[in-house]
């Protein structure tokens, strides 16, 4: 089955999506994440102002059946939470690429480097498949 | 690992289930959506592919006194064709499974067991009729018999479109013997999703043609994530869970099953004289999913026991669980909290399940 992955984005191994804008990113959960999970039914968020590093565990997101965590593809301060994700949690399954879920100031630039491109995680998917 | 197939692995592919090992079965999952699957039982029809699933027959002139003697519940005083739900205990009281036994003639019963205790129970049912000498033979057709669950209250109008002759009138937890196709088949108004239903079992030669004539008349395919969840918002025990080796029938809400008057039973001494160590109870919470292994705790973050199963409700729409609480620690007068990841959600306990309709 083919997930979208739009070539713009960036991806982690952790199936996150991050948009960067200059020191901003921007993170949510990929197309293959939400239909891997089924139907999304919360999303734990962090306090804004909270300090991650990257691979670190920023939230949660629930299914009917399962959890998981969150990881943060870069470190820097969260400066923004969609608080929309709370009380909606299905835009994640219907919208994986609108729904985001924090954003970040990064701290490490460098970091951006070690993010996975469409092409990388399309195949990344495949494998999984 | 080799996972084990039912007859419907490739059917299951074929609609893109995603499959997940279960009790040493490759088992559909989901199909497209738990919630949508919830829902199709709820207010429609969906069927389960539940052959893995363990069937045990039990033939001769004791089979009726034997299946008594192995279950605290009472199987000699119902009337034939009635299906009934017991624990499967030892001589101390502990549980081996929960099983159902569907009395077909006086002289033939059909067990249903689970399927990760099939070679536990045959094991134990096995030494049971050597220690007593029951005049039985023992069957374990478990390999050669698959089972579909059609449940949901428009399930009779499907099962007849498909030319499954259905015998309106048959009671809820009740068989019937029938043919279907030339097949024998077994028709049980049983089910473990609170609805009204029925439970097909068929040899594995003919579960194709029914399976794909049920697909075909869009009866909604359902995988075991939604029968646990509609499980537990009726609130049945499921071993593994609620029941285990270690916990005797009155400690998993089972004392409707234990009819001691009247009649020997395994474990009865024990049963009857046992001490309540912990109970098992209804919660529910407004904000928060109580998950299998969270602890259940007083506001003082005191533990006083754990969650057993968990899930988000599709059908209510908010967290809901079974949760075992010791009996010593529990005070009813104080509020209940499930510790989810360090955070204390206030739960509410209640009496009835958290869904109530459906079933007949």
């Amino acid at each position: 089955m083919s997930h979208k992955t739009p070539g713009q984005l960036l991806y982690t191994n952790e199936h996150e999506w991050a948009h960067i804008d200059g020191d901003i990113a921007t993170i949510g959960i990929t197309d293959f994440a939400q239909s891997s999970l089924g139907d999304i039914v919360f999303v734990e968020l962090p306090d804004v102002g909270r300090v991650v590093d990257q691979n670190e565990t920023f939230g949660v997101v629930e299914s009917i059946k399962s959890v998981s965590d969150l990881y943060s593809p870069l470190s820097g301060e969260i400066i923004e939470v969609n608080n929309d994700i709370e009380s909606s949690p299905e835009q994640c399954n219907q919208n994986p690429y609108d729904s985001w879920i924090i954003k970040i100031k990064l701290s490490n630039e460098d970091e951006v480097q070690s993010l996975l491109s469409s092409s990388d995680y399309i195949d990344l998917c495949n494998e999984l498949s | 690992m080799n996972l084990k197939k039912t007859s419907l692995f490739e059917e299951h592919v074929k609609l893109n289930a995603k499959m997940v090992p279960f009790a040493g079965y490759s088992m559909p999952v989901q199909y497209t959506s738990v919630k949508n699957e919830v829902y199709a039982v709820r207010n429609n029809c969906g069927v389960f592919d539940v052959s893995h699933m363990g069937e045990f027959f039990v033939t001769g002139k004791d089979a009726i006194s034997f299946v008594d003697y192995l279950m605290t519940n009472s199987f000699a005083s119902v009337p034939m064709n009635k299906a009934v739900y017991s624990p499967l205990c030892r001589h101390d009281g502990t549980i081996i499974d929960d099983f159902i036994a569907y009395k077909l003639t006086p002289e033939r019963v059909l067990l249903c067991v689970n399927a990760s205790n099939i070679e536990k129970d045959w094991k134990w049912i096995t030494s049971v009729q050597n220690e007593k000498q029951f005049d039985i033979e023992l069957i374990n057709s478990s390999a050669e018999y698959s089972l579909l669950a059609v449940q949901g209250s428009k399930t009779i109008e499907n099962l007849e479109k498909i030319g499954l002759e259905i015998e309106h009138n048959l009671p809820y937890y009740s068989a019937t013997e029938g043919h279907f196709q030339n097949s024998l088949v077994i028709i049980a108004r049983t089910g473990y999703t609170g609805e009204d239903g029925f439970e097909i079992f068929i040899k594995n030669e003919m579960v194709e043609t029914i399976w794909k004539k049920l697909i075909e008349n869009k009866v909604i395919p359902c995988g075991l994530a939604a029968r646990d969840v509609l499980r537990l918002e009726v609130c049945y025990p499921l071993y593994g869970h609620e029941l285990s080796d270690d916990v005797l029938p009155n400690e998993c809400n089972l004392n409707w099953t234990i009819k001691p008057e009247g009649r020997d039973f395994i474990g009865k001494n024990s049963i009857l004289n046992s001490q309540q160590r912990s109970k098992l109870v209804k919660i529910s919470l407004d904000k928060g999913i109580p998950r299998e292994g969270y602890p259940v705790t007083l506001e003082d973050k005191t533990n006083i026991g754990v969650v057993t199963s968990g899930t988000m409700s599709p059908t209510l729409n908010k967290g809901i669980a079974l949760a075992r609480l010791n009996i010593e620690k529990f005070d009813s007068t104080k509020p209940i909290f499930v510790d989810i990841r360090g955070k204390l959600f206030p739960a509410k306990i209640q009496v009835k399940p958290f869904y109530v309709l459906g079933a007949k």
